[in-house]
């Protein structure tokens, strides 16, 4: 245990300093230490997987508390409890199957119990459907009643079944542990692969001889552009700068060392050269569930661009940046400001920025924001490790990898 | 010869049927006779709007009368239509499904998809079925009866079509006696009522954040559901001002305006036409719905296309708060594809008989003009609706 302490800490400070950059880092570091928690875990013999995801939500909101603008934090976590849920409904699916079985022959004399495990059977599978996915029409009048009853009927029947029922529980006890260990493994397998999936669609998507630009630099673009280079596709891109941090440079560079043909462009200059252009690729740092995209800032510059001249704005994004939240309010809530001397050199602009001197405000303010959003009708299709989407098709990916109930991580005290 | 769409065969239809208003059984033609300012075409008067109006709107009291001798003439044609069309055993309780559901759709705090399930399951306690299928014919019939007395009515429906569909699954689980399942189904059918307040406050809740602290509301209609939401806000503490139309003809607006002040929000009143001219200072629109439509539009009070439209040249999001049970099937292709909802008008002074009024209740507004519908199913975008309900009826 104390060891896990030592390992949440040591990654909350690193959150909270910023030190772990970009999204995917994020992600991997943030689910392998929720999979050293969940290990480390001692669980109680009932609800097991209640026990399991009260743990898990107190660490996750640690950990988001720590940087809000990583989305990546609140995704994996909330990953890990959906994969905490599905491995106890199939645990509980093939352990009621077993138990149908036993009552059968246990409990001939009882007709009251006969009826009783063959109700919580149905009524349990209907119930953990039910729960598992997000609150639906269908589930709109078996809701009140059910997530009363159910608990109830199962722990009754495990009282009664007692002893048969015990030796299934102490092997189902490590069996749900070590599933979600095997889940969340995978999780991270998908997590540090997910590069290479979405760089094995590239070829669906760049023809021979396009034009494609790009602004600043991102891990997945890069792959996409190489990949399809490799299957004998020739193409030219334009990059864009990416000020105030350049990093259009650093790709520029990367891209001619795998002999691809590189222009390079101010970020003003996109608007004029948008129109010669045929493809716009770019990478995201959050998904968010209506299909808005938070990238880079620039980025809402270039879509406009891109829809005024109708050009496909393709935003290659792996699945651990879609966040099932709405933005709200994205240019103030999921921005961070960073430092202005990115912008202007502190020895010329002394004067201006000094707060000590004059009436104590300057009349200079340097505004440095990271990020932009990206409203869904700007983008034509999302490249995912599981494919390509439409932006309004965002909400079907959240429901299969997220939960309903997990969404609201941080507010405990509100009704 | 003004009509250029294919609607025009529909109000030709209508132009006929005004010689026999005797020909639909059920439906609420008795009040057209009573109406001095009525233009030529048969006005259906929808029944759900009066009631409407008569909770949520400042009516003048000739209005009511007229309102109130309606409701009892449709009353008195239920009763006598009924004995004439059902069996002899049977009309004592189509009778009183509709009487049933005209007591509790007079609650003003409650929905009327939750007044028709409640009329349903007053139908299965009254029941003397032995078998769930018999039960499910009774059902069937009386949510058909409740369906035509008022079809412009969505919510009405779709509260219906719901329950109906509810009742069908839960009988192919065929692992219940029979009481059992009945008593299950009434339990389940009395809870509905409570679902219906849970939903209004999961929707105040969930709409919480998006609104932010010097934010400007346009609100257009008396929704129950957008007055929670704008209350639990104002209980948060949250610091906003309202723009309220005026809601001409049922002036739903003077009643939003009093419920506000009520609760110490700044409120300003803008006649309907001056939407356009105040929409820049807005930040969002907040709307009901009567109903919510396969494609993710919809139904609402006549204005509300207008206001999105407004709101979409300028940029400023929609918001819809709408509880799930409105959604239905319906996908209206244009604004008159759908069944007539009209509502008398009064303009204070008298119109000359040449003069036509068009007097329909409400509009459809399509899906690309709505930013976010707030629902108890959680914040949806417009696609989601017709999966939901695909989920539902496949």
């Amino acid at each position: 245990m104390p060891d896990v302490h030592a390992l949440v800490n040591d990654f909350l400070i690193k959150l909270k300093r910023r030190k772990i950059e970009g999204s995917k880092a994020t992600a991997k570091v943030t689910a392998e230490v929720l999979r050293s928690f969940i290990s480390q875990q001692r669980l109680p013999n009932t609800n097991q997987a209640g026990a399991l995801i009260d743990a898990v939500k107190a660490v996750g909101e640690q950990l988001i508390a720590a940087n809000p603008v990583e989305l990546a934090v609140g995704n994996v976590v909330r990953r890990v409890l959906h994969i905490i849920r599905e491995e106890d409904l199939s645990l509980t699916a093939a352990a009621i199957g077993g138990l149908s079985l036993s009552a059968g022959s246990d409990d001939e004399d009882d007709v009251g119990h006969d009826e009783h495990p063959a109700l919580s059977a149905a009524a349990v599978a209907a119930a953990a459907r039910s729960t598992l996915r997000p609150p639906s029409l269908q589930t709109l009048l078996e809701d009140v009643p059910h997530t009363a009853a159910v608990p109830h009927t199962s722990s009754s029947g495990g009282d009664s079944e007692g002893k048969s029922k015990s030796a299934d529980k102490n092997s189902s006890t490590k069996r749900l542990k070590h599933n979600v260990i095997e889940a969340v493994n995978e999780l991270i397998q998908d997590i540090v692969t997910c590069h290479e999936q979405i760089a094995e669609q590239a070829v669906e998507h760049i023809h021979q001889n396009e034009v494609i630009l790009t602004l600043g630099s991102s891990r997945t673009v890069v792959e996409f552009l190489c990949a399809a280079k490799e299957k004998k596709r020739s193409f030219r891109v334009f990059v864009a700068e990416g000020a105030p941090r350049y990093q259009g440079h650093t790709l520029a560079k990367e891209l001619v060392t795998r002999g691809l043909q590189t222009t390079v462009i101010t970020d003003s200059a996109v608007f004029a050269m948008i129109s010669r252009v045929n493809m716009v690729i770019v990478g995201a740092h959050a998904v968010m569930a209506n299909g808005g995209v938070i990238a880079p800032v620039g980025l809402n510059m270039v879509a406009l661009a891109a829809q005024r001249h109708a050009v496909p704005f393709v935003v290659l994004a792996g699945i651990h940046k879609l966040c099932p939240l709405y933005p709200h309010n994205p240019e103030v809530l999921l921005n961070e400001l960073r430092s202005p001397s990115e912008l202007l050199d502190f020895g010329e602009f002394s004067d201006c920025l000094d707060f000590g001197s004059g009436s104590g405000s300057p009349i200079l303010h340097v505004v440095n924001p990271a990020f932009d959003y990206v409203p869904p009708n700007l983008v034509s299709l999302f490249i995912t490790d599981t494919g390509g989407h439409n932006p309004s098709y965002m909400y079907r990916l959240i429901a299969d990898y997220y939960s309903a109930n997990d969404l609201v991580l941080q507010r405990r005290s509100a009704s | 010869m003004w009509y250029r769409s294919a609607s025009f065969i529909l109000d030709q239809q209508q132009n006929d049927g005004v010689a026999q208003p005797e020909s639909r059984l059920l439906s609420p033609t008795a009040p057209s006779p009573s109406m001095a300012e009525t233009p030529q075409q048969n006005p259906k008067i929808s029944a759900y709007y009066q009631t409407r109006a008569a909770h949520h709107g400042v009516v003048s009291s000739d209005w009511l009368a007229q309102a109130q001798a309606a409701v009892g003439r449709q009353a008195d044609e239920a009763v006598s239509d009924d004995s004439l069309s059902l069996k002899s055993g049977e009309s004592p309780k189509a009778f009183s499904v509709i009487d049933e559901f005209n007591n509790w759709r007079k609650q003003p705090e409650l929905a009327e998809a939750v007044a028709a399930i409640r009329a349903l399951a007053s139908v299965i306690r009254s029941s003397e079925a032995n078998t769930m299928m018999e039960l499910e014919i009774e059902l069937k019939k009386a949510s058909d009866s409740l369906k035509s007395w008022d079809t412009t009515s969505i919510s009405l429906t779709a509260g219906c079509d719901l329950f109906m569909r509810y009742v069908t699954r839960t009988s192919a689980l065929e692992y219940e006696d029979f009481n059992s399942a009945k008593s299950r189904l009434l339990e389940r059918a009395e809870k509905f009522g409570e679902i219906s307040y849970k939903a209004r406050r999961i929707i105040a809740m969930l709409s919480q954040d998006f609104i932010f602290d010097g934010c400007t509301i346009l609100v257009h209609g008396f929704s129950r559901v957008v007055l929670e939401v704008l209350r639990t806000a104002a209980q948060n503490r949250k610091l906003f001002r309202i723009f309220c139309t005026e809601g001409r003809p049922d002036r739903t607006g003077l009643r939003l305006s009093n419920e506000l002040a009520k609760l110490d929000v700044p409120v300003k009143l803008l006649i309907d036409s001056a939407v356009a001219y105040s929409m820049d200072e807005v930040d969002m629109v907040f709307v009901g719905a009567d109903g919510v439509v396969e494609s993710g539009g919809i139904i609402n009070m006549m204005g509300t296309y207008q206001i999105a439209l407004v709101a979409k040249s300028m940029s400023k999001p929609v918001y819809v708060a709408a509880e799930s049970y409105k959604f239905a099937r319906l996908y209206p292709l244009n604004q008159k594809d759908m069944v007539p909802a009209l509502r008398p008008i009064d303009f204070g002074v008298p119109i000359p008989s040449k003069v036509e009024v068009e007097t329909s209740a409400r509009d459809y507004t399509p899906p690309q003009y709505l930013t976010l519908l707030f629902t108890d199913l959680g914040v949806l975008t417009p696609s989601v609706v017709s999966d939901e309900l695909i989920q539902l009826y496949l």
